[in-house]
């Protein structure tokens, strides 16, 4: 019988296996490397981060769906896996920027925000009731303190710094060709045509406007941080993280 | 406020800013020690002087110590001025409807891209900020320091000079406040150096 | 971190949640207030909070909203802030005046514009000005007058200009000019002579030869660009100088459909004098019982412990 706590059926379904693995968490890992791939690529001078939007049916509307989503105006996330657990996760990654923005005047660090949605992400791989989340992350963000950083959280809360990255049914692929591509002085244009050759290599189908969608992170300069004016309230700082309209993508696919 | 009495100015000046306290602290009338400390080092540039009831003077200390270790530790740097101003004034808003009886005076070097540049701020008991340009001041004697430093701070004073508009703002100042006196103790704090002096003040 | 007795409304303890946390949920924390009722019983006086005595004013006019706002802070009768800000931000063409409790027109302005910007990511579409005016008064509402923010709430939104103002208790009215704060009947004078539908606004700054509170007549055919923005001028210029709980500068915020133009200390009709002479003090002049240096400049010297180099062949 279950009781008001929710007696045996209370226990998390993630229970470590005699050899020491969390099964749960490497199903979910498989879940993550079924969904479509994303990428991200920090450049000199920002960073960006870019997915295939694949839907399953040509009926389906896909101008509703956004894999590249804004968190707060310095930092932006793009997903691999399941679509719902990622709307659960960036209401609370938007939610805890807004609530460190009340406390501090002033919008998380990338690896602050990355911190808070690795622990959500831990919690469900230890709380009873739940299952762990069948997604990975990257974030994307710049602050004064570390420049533009780029995070990959994992299903099992566990979090990386990359120079550059790939998450999906293609990463393996993805990954060593950004290897061969990547170097430290990539500005951010050439790096957004690397992420778009990158999703060529495995991409199905044609590669529209439609059905790709890039984020990218511009460092600003020191005249720009220095006109902003801190402290007073209303002169808010200018967004660092923006997604790309359909026209720029489709500028950037046409070269 | 008229409780345990005390009073806390901070001004700026040329890449320096100052904060200054009385030491006393009283049962209401009567005086009860010398040697109240009311302003804590949060960093190593940054400062913060807690005028008000002495309990809620020493709660908060330990409160903003707290918050800002934690601060430290999660995020791998020292809290700026700025930053510790708006933690200040969130932690005294939750309590809006109880408040501690408080006014907090925060004064620091920010670190800015183009070097450090001097901060000060004051709150009311609720955590409303104000950020002035060129001094705040908080406590029993601040209707007379408002009018004192008004008269007496100018802008780009050099530490040495700051010491004493300061010194000077808050001696006279608090002469003419029961509450406040007893001494007083004064923290300079420039790019390179924080330079604590007391000073000798009237002891009726 | 400390347990307190919480507003009823606060939801839910996360059990797991990371006690870490810098930031708690919503809701205040009364874990004061028995031993306040206590102190003020025997007689301990609460400290003032500082209060906005304010005059602020609000106007539509041909292409959006106007508003404007004095900059004083007063704590009982003493002026606290010369130059603070009142007209709050909410979203990029939405913007608030706040006056009352100066904390709390400041903390219930972020936390809308905080709500607000929540809601423009997920819907993806920009935030409406009733959508703000909506969780303002049920904010308000919600605590019943004890959150004391007036406010004049104005912007423009994909359904044109609007212009409300929020009392504290959570009544709002929608005009098409409005005043609030202790000057508010001074400015509203102003308004009630020299509105009317459809002015324009202008982008250069009142000429600077004749003061524009000077003046009476709104109309002057030479300022006929700047008629909206001097008639907001105006109204809180009167607040200014007829209401002791106003003073200073005069900030304005027109907004539009395509931008929002924040005129901090638009108008300083009341700079402060230069002083003749200086007051410095010689060095020296205060006596000193005792000094102590912290040195923050970190020096590092190598003293070999032996004479002889290391061997890196």
């Amino acid at each position: 019988m279950a009781s008001a706590e929710g007696g045996a059926y209370s226990y998390s379904l993630t229970v470590f296996s005699p050899s020491g693995k969390l099964v749960q968490i490497e199903h979910a890992l498989a879940a993550v490397s079924q969904g479509t791939t994303s990428l991200g690529i920090k450049a000199s001078n920002g960073i960006v981060i870019a997915t295939e939007k694949k839907s399953s049916s040509i009926l389906i509307d896909d101008s509703m769906i956004e894999k590249v989503a804004v968190v707060c105006p310095n930092i932006g996330i793009v997903y691999s896996g399941m679509g719902p657990d990622f709307r659960i996760l960036i209401a609370r990654a938007r939610k805890s920027a807004q609530a460190y923005w009340k406390v501090y005047g002033e919008y998380p660090p990338t690896k602050v925000l990355t911190q808070e949605i690795a622990t959500v992400m831990q919690q469900a791989t230890q709380s009873g009731g739940v299952r762990p989340f069948g997604v990975s992350l990257l974030v994307a963000g710049w602050d004064i303190h570390r420049g533009p950083s780029l995070y990959q959280v994992d299903p099992s809360g566990s979090f990386w710094a990359w120079k550059a990255s790939a998450i999906g049914k293609n990463m393996v692929n993805a990954k060593t060709f950004l290897e061969k591509r990547y170097n430290d002085d990539i500005s951010l244009e050439d790096a957004i045509h690397t992420a778009l050759l990158t999703l060529k290599e495995g991409f199905e189908g044609q590669m529209t406007e439609k059905t790709i969608e890039i984020g990218v992170v511009t460092v600003p300069t020191v005249e720009e941080l220095q006109a902003e004016t801190r402290g007073g309230g209303t002169g808010r700082p200018r967004p660092t993280f923006r997604k790309l309209s359909e026209e720029e993508v489709k500028d950037y696919l046409a070269l | 406020m008229e409780y345990n009495g005390g009073s806390v100015i901070a001004m700026v000046g040329k890449d320096c800013v100052a904060i200054a306290s009385d030491l006393r602290f009283g049962n209401q009338a009567l005086g009860i020690a010398s040697n109240f400390q009311r302003i804590f080092p949060v960093t190593d540039r940054t400062y913060v002087g807690l005028a008000g009831l002495g309990t809620d003077v020493t709660t908060l200390r330990e409160r903003f110590r707290y918050r800002v270790n934690m601060y430290t530790i999660k995020e791998e740097r020292d809290i700026e001025p700025q930053t510790f101003a708006h933690l200040v004034s969130s932690t005294l808003y939750e309590h809006r409807f109880g408040p501690y009886f408080v006014e907090p005076v925060i004064a620091g070097l920010e670190n800015t891209s183009s070097g450090s540049k001097p901060f000060i701020a004051a709150a009311d008991l609720i955590g409303c900020l104000n950020f002035a340009k060129d001094f705040v001041v908080a406590g029993t004697a601040s209707s007379k320091l408002y009018g004192l430093a008004e008269g007496l701070w100018e802008p780009d004073l050099g530490p040495e000079d700051l010491f004493e508009t300061i010194s000077q703002t808050l001696l006279n100042g608090v002469d003419r406040d029961a509450f406040s006196g007893w001494g007083a103790v004064v923290h300079v704090i420039t790019k390179d150096r924080v330079v604590t002096r007391t000073l000798k003040g009237r002891m009726d | 971190m400390e347990c307190g007795v919480r507003c009823p409304r606060r939801r839910r303890v996360r059990p797991f949640c990371t006690q870490t946390a810098m930031y708690r949920g919503p809701g205040f924390d009364f874990s004061n207030s028995l031993r306040n009722d206590f102190l003020q019983h025997k007689g301990v006086a609460l400290p003032k909070a500082t209060s906005t005595g304010t005059t602020i004013v609000g106007c539509i006019f041909k292409d959006g909203i106007i508003l404007g706002a004095d900059t004083r802070a007063t704590e009982g009768e003493i002026v606290a802030d010369k130059n603070c800000e009142k007209i709050h931000y909410i979203a990029e063409s939405i913007r608030c005046c706040g006056a009352g409790t100066a904390a709390d027109t400041e903390f219930v302005t972020a936390a809308i514009s905080s709500n607000i910007e929540l809601h423009a990511l997920s819907t993806g579409r920009k935030p409406r000005v009733v959508a703000a005016m909506t969780m303002l008064k049920q904010y308000l509402f919600q605590y019943q007058g004890h959150v004391g923010a007036a406010l004049v709430l104005g912007g423009v939104d994909s359904t044109g200009a609007h212009l409300f103002t929020v009392h504290p208790h959570g009544s709002t009215d929608k005009l098409p000019y409005v005043t609030m704060g202790s000057g508010s009947l001074a400015a509203m004078a102003v308004f009630e002579n020299g509105w009317k539908p459809n002015m324009e606004v202008g982008r250069q700054p009142l000429s600077p030869a004749l003061p524009s509170w000077y003046s009476n007549d709104n109309v002057r055919p030479a300022v006929q660009r700047e008629e909206a923005l001097k008639l907001v001028c105006d109204a809180v210029a009167a607040g200014i100088f007829n209401d002791l709980g106003s003073g200073s500068n005069i900030d304005a915020c027109v907004i539009t459909a395509t931008h929002t133009e924040m005129l901090r200390n638009f108008v300083k009709p009341n700079e402060r004098v230069a002083k003749e002479l200086k007051y410095g003090f010689r060095h020296g002049t205060t006596a000193i019982k005792s000094e102590h240096i912290r040195s923050l400049v970190v020096s590092e010297e190598i003293t070999p412990i032996r004479g002889e180099a290391m061997d890196v062949s």
